[in-house]
């Protein structure tokens, strides 16, 4: 993700809720704030059904992480 | 871990800032990259579905593996085919 | 026990890589067995052997408490202070403070101790940090474990494109030795964003430059020197043109750093000359942050961006050095700052008297800019030594020098004017039948430079809006 920020690409992350605190120490070691999305854990489990329903009702959030004001 | 002391004015927070961001979505292309891990395609397919309902141009790519960072090229590749990038799913 | 000092007792410091030590070591057994003297040992644990209760201080930690500068060093305390010290082995001076008769009657009289392991260059450094007490009040950036540090510092955008020397508090805490200045004693604000350059942060990136503790003091008065408000450091910085600061050294100090004055001056390969130029760009860059593409506008810029330092040749010169020429004493360090670009060079290997070489002198001179442009920018012509021999041998100072290059310097108006030659470029029509100097008063400096053997000068342009509307070069004093 930092790669992309620093090629001019803003990024969003979509993670699961397990990553949150991976997520954040990975980020204070390399000095990032990175846009980041978190969906409830777990995944793997999961059906396509559901996992669709994740995606719908995480879009707007996915979304304004990536235009201004969002 | 290494202490630095700054060259800088300090003017700045010392966290590197994230890029802005555009004002809106119309005209810009996404890319979407899989990083390989389990069930994570299925979500992100569902998202590129979404965008192109709106209008918005995708483009799905997807790690070899997802035990270490993207290729080169096909960062390389991504940032110069799109504008934005959803990356995901880490768990 | 370690780090507790008695309320009230005698106290020693020693190390076993000290001959003094090592001869006094049956005393101290006799005044720790006999007057509750501790032993602390800064280098081998089983030293010295005459003392069974020594303290290893390894660490350094009571040593640096302590202040201790010379092993041995013999403290008594009373009621939890230090009452006295003497260090160095000395018979009547131990006696005297211990309070103990008849010591070491085998011994000499007195022996001198040896420097103190905690003060070593480099340990010092380490040990400020670890207490605290550098008086450094730069935030500190932590790099984590997952980062490179060069990466970490171009992602930050601390480099002008090359690796940086990692800014760590002990490199940082060394630089400041370099000078008598107070770290955070202000030079002046730095366009654009008028932040103040300590002394401190002055370090800091002299240090990321790769400079030594010694050129510091050249960096701070090339710094003094460019926030000048007669250099306009901000146009600068600024313009479209070429220009970056040119930094000359003069003085003692050229030789005390081992500058280079000789052979590939204005090229690379010496430390000092690189390192002291790339310091104050650095310091452009980071504290006044005047970037390429932002406030830093240059359509080319010029190599010398990087850095563009050198020291003038005075020694066998007939000429007095720039400083002197600007009003400094001789024999004072200095520097003077130019605002200046790159390098023309002039070749002229067959003009055996000074009339014919300042002819080739001015024709180049002339074309600086455009050929159609005057008056254009100041100018620093740097002649070389086989250059200068031809006008030492004729008897030429450097302002007959000068004289006969203004001279050669007029240019009929009608050359100038828009159109003339072909080239749109040029003046008005108004130019007509006048004479105008392609140089402003006082426009052109001259320094001696290079390698003994070729017949090579050189001209650094200046900036368009040279003079009191533009940039000034700028002398300042070389302070300790």
């Amino acid at each position: 993700m930092a790669d992309f920020e620093a090629r001019g690409i803003p990024t969003v992350g979509v993670a699961t809720t397990e990553f949150i605190e991976g997520a954040a120490a990975q980020a204070k070691s390399l000095g990032i704030d990175p846009a980041l999305v978190f969906i409830p854990h777990p995944v793997q489990d999961r059906t396509d059904d559901e996992l669709k329903k994740l995606a719908d009702d995480h879009f707007e959030q996915i979304l304004a992480m990536l235009v201004k004001g969002g | 871990m290494t202490v630095l002391l700054d060259p800088t004015s300090e003017r700045s927070p010392t966290i590197r800032p994230r890029l802005p961001r555009p004002e809106s979505l119309d005209g810009l292309a996404i890319g979407i990259l899989d990083i390989a891990k389990s069930r994570g395609d299925v979500f992100l397919h569902r998202l590129g579905e979404r965008l192109s309902d709106r209008g918005i141009a995708v483009k799905h790519y997807a790690k070899p593996t997802n035990t270490r960072v993207a290729p080169l090229p096909l960062r390389q590749q991504i940032a110069a085919e799109v504008n934005l990038v959803i990356e995901g799913l880490s768990d | 026990m370690t780090d507790q000092l008695p309320q009230d007792g005698l106290v020693a410091v020693v190390k076993r890589d000290c001959p003094t030590c090592v001869l006094a070591a049956p005393v101290l057994g006799d005044l720790a067995r006999d007057a509750g003297l501790t032993v602390y040992t800064q280098d081998d644990p089983t030293f010295p052997e005459t003392v069974h209760g020594r303290v290893d201080d390894t660490a350094l930690n009571i040593s640096h408490r302590l202040k201790v500068e010379v092993v041995p060093t013999l403290i008594r305390f009373a009621a939890g202070r230090e009452v006295e010290r003497t260090y160095g082995w000395d018979r009547s001076e131990w006696q005297r403070l211990t309070g103990v008769e008849g010591l070491g009657r085998d011994l000499p009289e007195a022996r001198p101790g040896c420097g103190a392991k905690n003060v070593e260059p480099g340990v010092i450094e380490r040990l400020k940090v670890r207490f605290n007490e550098t008086g450094l009040r730069s935030r500190r950036i932590e790099i984590g474990e997952d980062e490179d540090e060069q990466e970490a510092m171009y992602a930050r955008g601390w480099s002008d494109g090359l690796p940086l020397v990692p800014p760590t508090e002990e490199r940082v805490l060394s630089m400041l030795d370099g000078t008598a200045r107070d770290p955070q004693e202000v030079l002046g604000l730095v366009p654009p964003v008028l932040a103040a350059a300590t002394v401190e942060k002055i370090a800091v990136n002299a240090v990321m430059a790769g400079c030594k503790p010694e050129y510091l003091p050249v960096v701070l008065a090339a710094v003094e020197a460019v926030l000048d408000e007669s250099f306009a450091m901000h146009g600068v910085l600024a313009t479209t043109m070429f220009v970056g600061p040119v930094i000359v050294v003069n003085g003692p100090v050229r030789r005390r750093i081992g500058m280079n004055a000789k052979g590939n001056a204005l090229g690379q390969g010496n430390r000092a000359n690189a390192a002291i130029g790339r310091a104050l760009q650095l310091v452009i860059r980071n504290v006044g942050e005047g970037r390429p593409q932002e406030v830093d506008r240059a359509t080319l810029g010029n190599p010398g961006k990087l850095t563009y330092c050198f020291a003038e040749d005075e020694e066998g010169s007939s000429w007095e050095p720039l400083s002197v020429e600007r009003g400094l004493k001789p024999g004072q360090s200095a520097v003077t700052v130019f605002a200046g670009f790159g390098l023309q060079g002039v070749v002229d290997q067959k003009s055996r008297d000074p009339e014919s070489l300042s002819r080739s002198f001015a024709e180049s001179l002339k074309a600086i800019h455009n050929v159609k442009s005057a008056p254009s920018c100041d100018a620093l012509l740097v002649v070389c030594p086989e250059h200068h021999r031809t006008f030492r041998n004729a008897g030429w100072s450097k302002a007959r020098l000068l004289e006969e290059l203004y001279r050669l310097c007029e240019i009929p108006g009608d050359e100038l004017i828009a159109g003339a030659k072909g080239i749109a470029e040029g003046g008005p029509p108004s130019l007509a039948g006048k004479i105008v100097n392609k140089f402003r008063p006082g426009g052109l400096m001259i320094v001696r430079a290079g390698g003994d053997a070729g017949m090579f000068s050189g001209i650094i342009g200046g900036w368009s809006a040279g003079g009191p509307r533009g940039s000034l070069p700028v002398t300042k004093e070389v302070k300790p």
